[in-house]
């Protein structure tokens, strides 16, 4: 059982699944309502919308990359999205130029990074940026447009699913983390990803292409990205392009606190959605405990550090010798 | 001077030529504001952006992702603290409390990033995530919107005498590049195991990059203080991406062991200027940023070594 269990969640990524849990009993007992229908869909529907923003980052650390062009897709994709469908075009449409404008600005980062061995950060940082007031200045600053009610009801903190109390959103991204569960362990792109983030050298060897992999694996992120972008703009109910802006540091500390080393070759998508939830019930937490929006910032930077302290540590220089 | 821009590293030559093309460009498009007589007030201007990227470069030059992304809110908590604290505060108003007291925030907090990096072994881009949240959540709450001014020698560091801070700067760095420190650094920095393997206490040299990066933010923090005449906490932040986009076009390697002070300078410069320029067309931001954006895209990727590398096998082969 416990070796069936192991298997199912690296050890780090069972951390963060039991930190969540226990997070959450802590704060049904801290906070009165915290533990109430209402409060654990809307902490179900955030959290889910930041685990499918952390998708591709998950993914970009196995590599050992970073991907920092996460928050700019995102307003992107709100932005363009509204105003696509704002003019008329039909959603489905709508929905594929916008993904597949995604997995082109993705790509490209993730090609650029790899054929000309230049840190992601810099080459996803620049991309976003230019990304982002290119949506600026097609729409003057002044975004308009709203999502579909299908997109509405997708993610609304109204809705349910048959008998199930949640919008079809939760649910969703289950599923998205079996799938995603699935690919990294019995797919040959999970392999040769694991591979090449474990051992550029060995993975060049065995015939792994670093360029194409990584130009996929950014592809997908920037594709996720835009999803949570779309799926927000339904949340939220009007576009922005800085709507992504907090995504930047939450989908790192996500990936981190659910296990994923940031040098790559390790980690797990089931780890990203309880670092997602954990960052979400803390954040719940610290609002219900009467703290200013400011100061919950300031104690989430001490909670994240000391989480990744306690379970998250390099190893000293002495031991990579 | 110009020569020895060129004649220096191969990897800042890039970010030497964009210099020279943007300061003629600037000169030619507004001479009056780049007058002899405005030295002072443009190096004032740019004064925090170069210090926060000689800020930044120091934990790059040590290797293995160290990185330091909470130079940004540590400039602006600093800002806060003395115009709030100090001046609004106790009535403070000496430059002899207030200069040791940004620099000595900066140490504690180059402090606490190395000790959290260096002895805890969080991974260094975590460790300064998660103070660059504790310091701008910090800085909100002590100073929730802009407020305060500053003395008059503060404000005259933004105009005559910004020389001061930024050549604290330089002096500080040319001393470090003659203490031993600096070959320790580098070393780290280019091959950590074999370094290690030398004897160097690597944990140790990676420390005191921190601290160093925190002494530089401290001078950065004094310049946005006197730039600004006033305490903001939501400046500060924002510096953070900008200056590490500003060492990546001057060409110091974010793996480590490539770059310095001319690097920083150079990338930090660059891009003030850019900004100059397009603020001279009367650009809107967003083509400001999205101009930005591309500069740095192609900077980094004809700094590149791999496509040297490339363009150099297809002449060979030609």
């Amino acid at each position: 059982m416990s070796r069936a269990l192991s298997s199912v969640f690296s050890n780090r990524a069972l951390i963060a699944v039991l930190g969540a849990v226990v997070i959450f009993a802590a704060g049904a007992v801290l906070i009165p309502g915290f533990a109430s229908l209402f409060s654990v869909r809307a902490m179900l529907i955030l959290g889910s919308l930041l685990a499918i923003a952390a998708l591709g980052q998950t993914l970009v650390m196995i590599l050992g990359g970073i991907d920092l062009s996460i928050p700019f897709v995102i307003g992107f994709a709100n932005v363009v999205f509204a105003s696509l469908y704002g003019d008329g075009l039909p959603a489905p449409a709508t929905f594929a130029i916008v993904l597949g404008c995604a997995a082109l600005i993705g790509a490209a980062s993730g090609a650029l990074s790899a054929a000309l061995a230049i840190h992601p950060l810099i080459v996803t940082l620049g991309i976003g940026t230019a990304v982002q007031a290119g949506v600026q200045i097609w729409t003057r600053g002044l975004p308009m447009g709203s999502a579909p009610q299908a997109i509405n009801d997708f993610v609304s903190l109204g809705g349910s699913t048959g008998p199930l109390p949640f919008p079809p959103l939760v649910p969703f991204t289950l599923l998205l983390a079996l799938a995603i569960l699935f690919v990294l362990r019995r797919t040959i792109y999970g392999r040769k990803l694991y591979a090449l983030g474990a051992s550029p050298k060995a993975a060049e060897l065995a015939l792994v292409r670093p360029v194409a992999l990584w130009a996929t694996t950014f592809a997908l992120s920037a594709v996720f990205a835009a999803l949570a972008g779309i799926l927000l703009l339904g949340f939220t109910g009007s576009s922005s392009a800085g709507v992504g802006t907090p995504y930047l540091f939450q989908t790192v500390s996500a990936v981190v606190i659910g296990g994923t080393a940031l040098i790559g070759g390790r980690g797990g998508y089931i780890g990203t959605v309880a670092g997602a939830m954990v960052l979400v019930e803390l954040r719940t937490v610290l609002i219900g405990l009467g703290l200013p929006e400011a100061s919950v910032q300031a104690a989430l930077g001490v909670l994240i550090l000391a989480l990744v302290a306690a379970y998250g540590r390099d190893q000293h220089i002495r031991n990579l010798i | 001077m110009l020569a020895r821009l060129f004649a220096g590293r191969e990897d800042t030559r890039l970010a030497a030529l964009l210099f020279v093309v943007l300061l003629v460009l600037n000169i030619a498009l507004n001479p009056a504001r780049f007058a002899p007589h405005n030295w002072g007030s443009v190096l004032g201007l740019a004064a925090p952006l170069l210090l926060a990227a000689l800020a930044v470069t120091v934990p790059f030059l040590a290797g293995r992702g160290s990185i330091d992304v909470s130079v940004g809110p540590l400039i602006g908590l600093v800002n806060v603290l003395i115009v709030k604290g100090l001046i609004l505060g106790a009535g403070i108003q000496s430059p002899l409390l207030i200069v040791p007291a940004a620099l000595i925030l900066g140490l504690a907090s180059g402090a606490l990033n190395g000790f959290l990096t260096s002895v805890l072994r969080i991974q260094p881009i975590v460790a300064t995530l998660g103070t660059y949240l504790i310091y701008s959540g910090l800085a909100l709450t002590i100073l929730p919107s802009p407020a305060g001014s500053v003395p008059d020698w503060l404000r005259a560091l933004a105009g005559p005498w910004s020389v001061l801070p930024v050549g604290a700067a330089v002096l500080l760095w040319l001393a470090v590049r003659r203490l031993p420190y600096y070959d320790l650094l580098m070393a780290t920095g280019s091959d950590d195991r074999a370094a290690y393997t030398a004897g160097v206490g690597v944990p140790r040299v990676r420390f005191t990059a921190y601290l160093l990066a925190g002494l530089f933010a401290g001078l950065a923090a004094l310049s946005l203080t006197a730039l600004i005449g006033s305490g903001d906490p939501n400046i500060g932040p924002g510096y953070t991406l900008i200056a590490i986009a500003a060492v990546a076009l001057g060409g110091v390697s974010l793996a480590g062991g490539i770059g310095g002070l001319t690097a920083a300078f150079l990338g930090a410069a660059d891009i003030f200027l850019l900004q100059s320029v397009l603020t001279a067309f009367n650009v809107s931001t967003f083509v400001l940023q999205m101009t930005y954006g591309i500069v740095l895209v192609l900077a980094v990727c004809l700094n590149s070594e791999k496509l040297k590398a490339l363009i150099g096998r297809r002449r060979i082969a030609a």
